[in-house]
This record gives C-alpha cells, sequence and structure tokens, in this order.
C-alpha cells in the first residue's frame, strides 16, 4: 500500500526530508523524533533511507500485544514534483498503520521488531510514534524537490494493489 | 558534567523562536563550562552569524590582544534559520582575531554542524583559554564533557577523527576538528566538518589547535520552533518552488563551482602561474568537463536543495571536490593539468586541514621563486614530483616545508621578493584576478578579512553575466559598497552564497523572525551596520592600509598573454575608487567611521580613541 521510500542512491543526505517530517508533527523541527530518516556517513558520503513500509510490512502490527497498531484508510496527495507521479498519478488511496495512542503501552515490542528503525517511544507522550504519510499531504516528498533528486518517493507495495483507487 | 539550566531539552522550543535563546561558554584553562542567555538585545540588532559573530567579538576580545593569547576566543556562531527548512541556512560561521591576519576573521562552513548545535539547546559556542593537555569537547544537550585527546585522537586526519568520535560517541554524532595542520599551528590550518566542508580562512585551526582543542563531537535533540510550524511549512515550500528549484539554480547541482573554471580561464581571470597571466592553457584537463568525467554523485549540506557538492572518484582518490577556488589556485595557478595529481593535493590538503587556497598559493609561489632562479625549493610550474606531497612537508616543517609554512607573504619577503607574495593583509588570495575584473580590486582592497572574495563578487556581473565592464572601474566603488551591505546581511542568516537571493526574499524570510513586515531598507541598514562594526573592530586591534599587491593594478605590469592580456587599471584610477569607496562609505581619508554615519546606522559600539588608531604597516 502507500509508503514513502527513500532512494539511497539519490539522497544527497540533506535531511530536508526529517526536518519537514518534524516540523508537521511535532510543531517544531525536531530530527531527533522523525518518522523517516537518511543515515548519512558525510565522510563516506554513503547515504541508507529508513522508512515504514506500512501494511507491506506489518511487523509491529503484528508484534503488538495491544492491538494498537491500526490499519487506516488514507488518501495521498503529495505536493510538488515525484519521480512516481507519471505511475501512480497525483492520488493515491490505500491503507496505512497508525496507533492508536490510547491502547498504546509503550511496551516496546514494536520498536525491537521494526526492520527500519523507524518506530519510537515519544519523548513528550511516552507512546509510539511512526509515520502515517502526514494524513496524505507527506511533507517529506514536498520537501525533496531538487528536480535532479527526488530521492523521497512515493511507493505502492505490489500485493495490494488491486485496492488501489486512483 | 551536567549543565543546571532553566530549560531542558525536552521542552516545545527555545526561549524565542528561530534562537534557542542560550550560549555556551567553554573555558580550556578551567576546563569548565556555563550556559547564559542569548543577549537578545544583539540578536534583534545584529540577527545572527556574521552580524551577532561581530558583536559579540567586540565584547569579548580584549582590545589589543595577542591573536595568539588563551583569552583570545574562538566563537562558532549559527544563524536564526539552521534547523529549519530553509534551504542554504544551516551554515556555522567561526571568528576570532585572526593569528594571521591580526583583525577579525568570519570564516563560513556548511555541513550539519551549525543544526545540531541549535538543537542541542545553543545559538552560540564562545571558547576562551588554552587546555594544559589536548582535548575534545563533547555535548550531547546539557551534557558536555571535556575528553582527553592523547593518545587516541591528536595526531589523526580529519577523516578519522569524525569516523573515531562516530564511533565511540554515537552515531549521528556531528563532529568540527582540526587535522594535523591545526595541531602544528600552520597559519592557514582550517576547521573541518562533514569532513569536505572547510572554514577555511585566516588560521582558526591553527588557534584551536593552540588552544589544545582537537575536535567538538555534538548531539542534539532539542527542537527549533518557528512559531506556527505549518504555516511556516507552507511559506518555505512556495519560497523553494518560486527561488530555489528554478533554472537559475540548475548550475549548483550538475556541475557545482567547477563550471567556474573554463569561464574563469577565456575571460583572463583564473590566476595562472602564480599570477604572471589570466588564462592557463591546459584548463581543458581540469574544468567542469573534466570533473564530470569523474563525478558519480552529489552531496548536498544539511538543509540544502541545491545540494551543490560533487563527488569525484578517480580510484586513488574519491570524495568532493576540488570546489573552483582549488581548481584556479592548485590548479591553474601551480601549472597543474593533471587532474589526478589535482585531485591528491586537494585530498591531502582536506585530511590535513589545510585551507587550499593558502596551500595553492604557497606552492605557486614556491614554484615561481624556482623558475625565477631565486631559490630551488624542488617544485616546479606543472610537475607532479613534489607538488603532491609539498602539504604533508609543510604540516611537518620538514625540509622545504619549513620554509613554505611561513604563507605566502612572510616566504617572498624571505627571499627578497615581496612582489611576488600575492595577498591582501597576509591572506593569500582567491582564484580571481583583478586585470581580468577590475571590480574585484575593491572588493579584495577593501574586504573586511583580507583577501577574499566573498563579501562582493563583481565577477557575476562583470563576467559571468556580462551585464557590467570588466575593464572599468567606474561605479565600482558604489557597487562594491552595496554588495557588501548586503553580504552582511546574508551571511547573518547564514544563508550561502550559491543561493541567489535578494533583500525581497531575505525580508520574506525575516518577517517569520521579526513577526512584523520587514522592509528591503531596514535590511539594508543591517547590513551597513554590521560592515561598520566590523571596520570599527579592525581600527581598534590595528589594520593595514586597505591595499592591493601592486602588480593587479599597476599599469605597467598589464598582462601579456592571455584574454586579458594589455588591461591594468592604473595607480591612479585604483587610488581615486578607492577614495570614492571610503566618502560613500561615510568614512573619513583613514576609513574611520563618522559619528553621523554610527548614529545613522543604530551602531553601538565606539572606538575607545579615535587618537589611538595607527593603520599598521604592512
Amino acid at each position: 500500500m502507500p509508503h514513502v521510500l527513500i532512494s539511497s542512491k539519490k539522497c544527497t543526505g540533506c535531511h530536508m526530508c526529517e526536518l519537514a517530517c518534524s516540523a508537521y508533527h511535532e510543531g517544531a523541527y525536531r530530527p531527533s523524533v522523525t518518522r523517516l530518516f537518511s543515515e548519512v556517513n558525510p565522510t563516506l558520503g554513503t547515504t541508507k533511507g529508513h522508512t515504514c513500509l506500512q501494511t507491506g510490512c506489518a511487523k509491529c502490527q503484528q508484534v503488538c500485544p495491544n492491538d494498537a497498531i491500526v490499519t487506516k484508510q488514507v488518501t495521498v496527495t503529495p505536493k510538488g514534483a515525484f519521480a512516481s507521479k507519471e505511475k501512480l498519478g497525483e492520488s493515491v488511496t490505500g491503507y496505512i498503520l497508525v496507533v492508536d495512542e490510547a491502547k498504546c503501552t509503550n511496551c516496546g515490542e514494536c520498536y525491537a521488531a521494526c526492520p527500519t528503525g523507524v518506530i519510537h517511544e515519544h519523548p513528550d507522550r511516552h507512546v509510539a510514534f511512526k509515520c502515517d504519510l502526514c494524513d496524505g499531504d507527506p511533507q517529506c516528498i514536498a520537501f525533496c524537490q531538487n528536480p535532479y533528486v527526488l530521492a523521497v518517493d512515493l511507493k505502492l507495495d505490489k500485493a495490494d494493489k488491486a485496492l488501489v483507487v486512483s | 558534567m551536567h549543565l543546571s539550566r532553566g530549560i531542558r531539552f525536552r521542552d516545545k522550543g527555545g526561549i524565542v523562536d528561530f534562537y534557542r535563546g542560550q550560549v555556551l561558554r567553554v573555558d580550556l584553562s578551567a576546563g569548565s563550562v556555563a550556559v547564559e542567555p542569548l543577549n537578545t538585545e544583539w540578536a534583534e540588532k545584529y540577527v545572527g552569524g556574521k552580524g551577532l559573530l561581530l558583536r559579540y567579538l567586540w565584547q569579548e576580545v580584549p582590545p589589543r590582544i595577542d591573536p595568539w593569547a588563551p583569552d583570545n576566543p574562538i566563537i562558532l556562531m549559527t544563524g536564526p534559520f539552521a534547523g529549519t527548512n530553509v534551504t542554504t541556512a544551516s551554515r556555522l560561521v567561526v571568528g576570532c582575531k585572526s593569528p594571521v591576519t591580526g583583525i577579525y576573521n568570519d570564516s563560513y562552513v556548511g555541513g550539519s554542524f551549525a543544526p545540531e548545535i541549535k538543537f542541542a539547546g545553543y545559538d552560540a559556542i564562545i571558547i576562551t583559554g588554552q587546555a594544559a593537555e589536548p582535548v575534545v569537547l563533547t555535548i550531547a544537550d546539557d551534557t558536555v564533557d571535556f575528553v582527553p585527546a592523547k593518545p587516541r585522537y591528536w595526531g589523526m586526519r580529519t577523516s578519522e577523527i569524525e569516523m573515531a568520535l562516530r564511533a565511540d560517541f554515537d552515531r549521528d554524532v556531528k563532529v568540527l576538528s582540526i587535522g594535523p595542520a591545526g595541531e602544528a599551528e600552520i597559519p592557514w590550518a582550517c576547521i573541518s566538518t562533514d569532513q569536505y566542508h572547510k572554514a577555511g580562512r585566516g588560521g582558526h585551526g591553527a588557534l584551536m589547535g593552540r588552544k589544545g582543542l582537537k575536535a567538538i563531537a555534538v548531539r542534539g535533540t532539542g527542537s527549533v520552533s518557528v512559531g506556527d510550524a505549518q504555516a511556516f511549512l507552507a511559506d518555505v515550500l512556495r519560497m523553494h518552488t518560486d527561488y530555489i528549484l528554478t533554472e537559475d539554480n540548475l548550475w549548483a547541482n550538475e556541475e557545482g563551482t567547477p563550471f567556474l573554471a573554463q569561464v574563469m580561464s577565456d575571460a583572463g581571470v583564473m590566476p595562472t602561474l602564480n599570477w604572471s597571466t589570466g588564462s592557463f592553457d591546459g584548463i581543458e584537463s581540469i574544468n567542469s568537463d573534466a570533473m564530470q568525467k569523474i563525478k558519480t554523485k552529489n552531496r548536498a549540506c544539511y538543509q540544502c536543495a541545491l545540494g551543490c557538492r560533487q563527488w569525484h572518484d578517480v580510484g586513488s582518490v574519491a570524495g568532493e571536490g576540488p570546489e573552483y577556488e582549488t581548481i584556479a589556485i592548485c590548479g591553474a595557478n601551480c601549472g597543474i593539468d593533471d587532474l589526478e595529481a589535482l585531485l591528491e593535493f586537494n585530498h591531502e590538503c582536506d585530511e590535513l586541514g589545510l585551507d587550499t587556497i593558502s596551500c595553492g598559493t604557497v606552492v605557486a609561489l614556491a614554484m615561481d621563486l624556482a623558475a625565477k632562479g631565486v631559490k630551488d625549493f624542488g617544485l616546479r610550474f606543472g610537475q607532479r614530483e613534489g607538488y603532491v606531497n609539498a602539504p604533508e612537508l609543510i604540516v611537518q616543517r620538514k625540509g622545504v616545508g619549513a620554509d613554505l609554512a611561513l604563507g605566502a607573504r612572510a616566504l617572498a619577503a624571505k627571499y627578497g621578493r615581496p612582489d611576488l607574495a600575492f595577498e591582501v593583509k597576509n591572506l593569500e588570495l582567491p582564484g580571481y584576478d583583478p586585470r581580468g575584473s577590475f571590480g574585484m580590486s575593491l572588493a579584495y582592497s577593501t574586504s573586511d578579512r583580507g583577501g577574499c572574495h566573498m563579501r562582493s563578487f563583481p565577477i557575476v556581473e562583470e563576467v559571468v553575466a556580462g551585464t557590467l565592464p570588466p575593464d572599468s572601474l567606474q561605479g565600482k566603488a558604489e557597487y562594491n559598497v552595496v554588495k557588501q551591505n548586503f553580504s552582511s546581511m546574508k551571511f547573518s542568516g547564514i544563508w550561502c552564497d550559491f543561493w541567489a537571493m535578494d533583500l525581497n526574499q531575505i525580508a520574506q524570510l525575516m518577517k517569520h523572525v521579526w513577526r512584523r513586515e520587514v522592509s528591503e531598507e531596514e535590511l539594508a541598514v543591517v547590513g551597513e551596520r554590521i560592515w561598520n562594526v566590523g571596520r570599527l573592530f579592525n581600527l581598534r586591534e590595528g589594520v593595514e592600509p586597505d591595499d592591493l599587491p601592486v602588480r593587479l593594478y599597476a599599469a605597467e605590469y598589464a598582462h601579456t598573454t592571455g584574454a586579458s592580456a594589455g588591461r591594468a587599471i592604473g595607480s591612479e584610477v585604483f587610488r581615486e575608487a578607492s577614495a570614492e569607496y571610503y566618502r560613500l562609505r561615510g568614512w573619513d581619508d583613514r576609513g574611520v567611521p563618522s559619528e553621523a554615519k554610527l548614529t545613522e546606522l543604530g551602531v553601538d559600539v565606539r572606538l575607545p580613541s579615535v587618537a589611538t588608531i595607527d593603520l599598521r604597516e604592512r
């Protein structure tokens, strides 16, 4: 289903996506509380993208003892240029995974299970927090805009393509 | 040690939006740290970056102090937009009274260090004193520690220290360091961050070495508030679309600064063979086309959509750079058309922590002295032998390195040829020959930190765009005044030179900081205010007259070859334009700002006594 992916090959390591992500969700720029990140080694010039694959992965949902990771329908309409626009169209409807904070006990099962390391304890609210595609307006894609880069992109999970409503 | 302070890093942002409201003070002599509130009155008047740095330097530098003395501080200053989505504003400015020039020096560097300082909770770090034994300073939000640099870290090259500190402390730690050059106090040792990013000019690395500070490792988990974040995000995105993602800016990602190489050589502006001509015969081997063949990817500074950093790989060496200045000064000026040798030289300078502009200038001078039969340093124009190893010999002060480590002015003086040193106020000149672009003469002579192209850059209009005549000084005094004021404002943001922004765009961003409509006029005043504080600082400390190496303007030294052959500014014209510049500035004939001008600009500092000013001899 719709999820964001960072192309490690294209990424220049500017961290714009993390900045936008944190400002949108936290109300202030705080990239230590980000829902996706690019692991950058400036000395070696390498980058490795870490994003939530949503329902295509769902390890967090599987291990949650409290059913606090819930499936939610969302229509995603990214702003600006993004590489897969031609293929996916202006908007994509599908399912993502979000945290039901009322049910989350901060037990940490999902933190350990997440293969990309993008679900964590929120430092202020002390519950899990993760990518929700900004309710359909992903800021990370909007701010990865250099026409030569477009490293942060919207992707669809093959298995669930039947559910896509364009 | 754990700092006690009112604001903890898990708060909802700084005291004032865009600023964290705190300054970290580090005393290396006492091995102590303290936090103090940011002077918000100064922050409003001087914005941040260059302006706020200067105001703090005025306060913190004991007048007339020996720059090598422990009490001469190194100040790391951020700008209000560091740590936000505002493109290119991640820059850090490093400042001190330069041990090389004896006047103030502000050196800018990209990478990710400034945002990390902000996230750790500080707008600035003021470093004073001198450690008894070398240390590494570690900052994790409000936990600050001194770690002995010996034996593990002292002696490490810049890539090694970064990798080591990441391994020892935190994968995400951001590192500001010196290499062996800073430890050896080489006059043009620079400060490095993210390996390829250098606060290059003015010897900050040497002063850091003298202070016994090998590196600072910082990790911040706090936040930079911007008021209404959603509104700010929307406005910044609009500005990116309108001003950043335009065809005008694509050069940065496509070619970066190497694009200038062919243009400058064609215009007779490229310093070649120690400034003896303005066009380089071997330019095609080291121009942007040559670089494109070995380019493998783009890199970017933190929060930058331009992504101008070009990653090159020739097998023996891989990494970012060389930038234009290195191509010009370490390439053409040394007669080097061997791209691999140039990359190796650049890599050595990066790893040792040497400024390539000064290093290339000194090597070219040594080659020139040999060519003229004055002294043989084993260095020849165009020859790889000796050239690639020169940086290492300089740092070790071994063999010819001992002489070369003197710097261009002292080296040329030692061998009786001061006319062959291309520097202003003892800072070696970057890669633009004023004989091909007359406006650069005033840009160099009136630059507030000595030989520098960053304060005013008539190359854009005189050479790249061709909208102003390159062979006339008519109107260039005014041009330089306006541009210096503008760049003073721009470098307080701190925006990178590569965003070709104007005051209107700065106003659109500053209104978020000041929470009111901002006019272009008031921003120009802020810029002029900052430039005047810089002048006062330099007058207070004792500054050489604003001058230029005579070869760059006198009629008898016009080039005889290259695209700028036969062109000379002429001594009389240069003197007249210099006087005009002072008049336009509201300065007297010694460059002292009038009381009326300082009052008009709202400058809140004054010289102790105008009578004490002496313009030092060169």
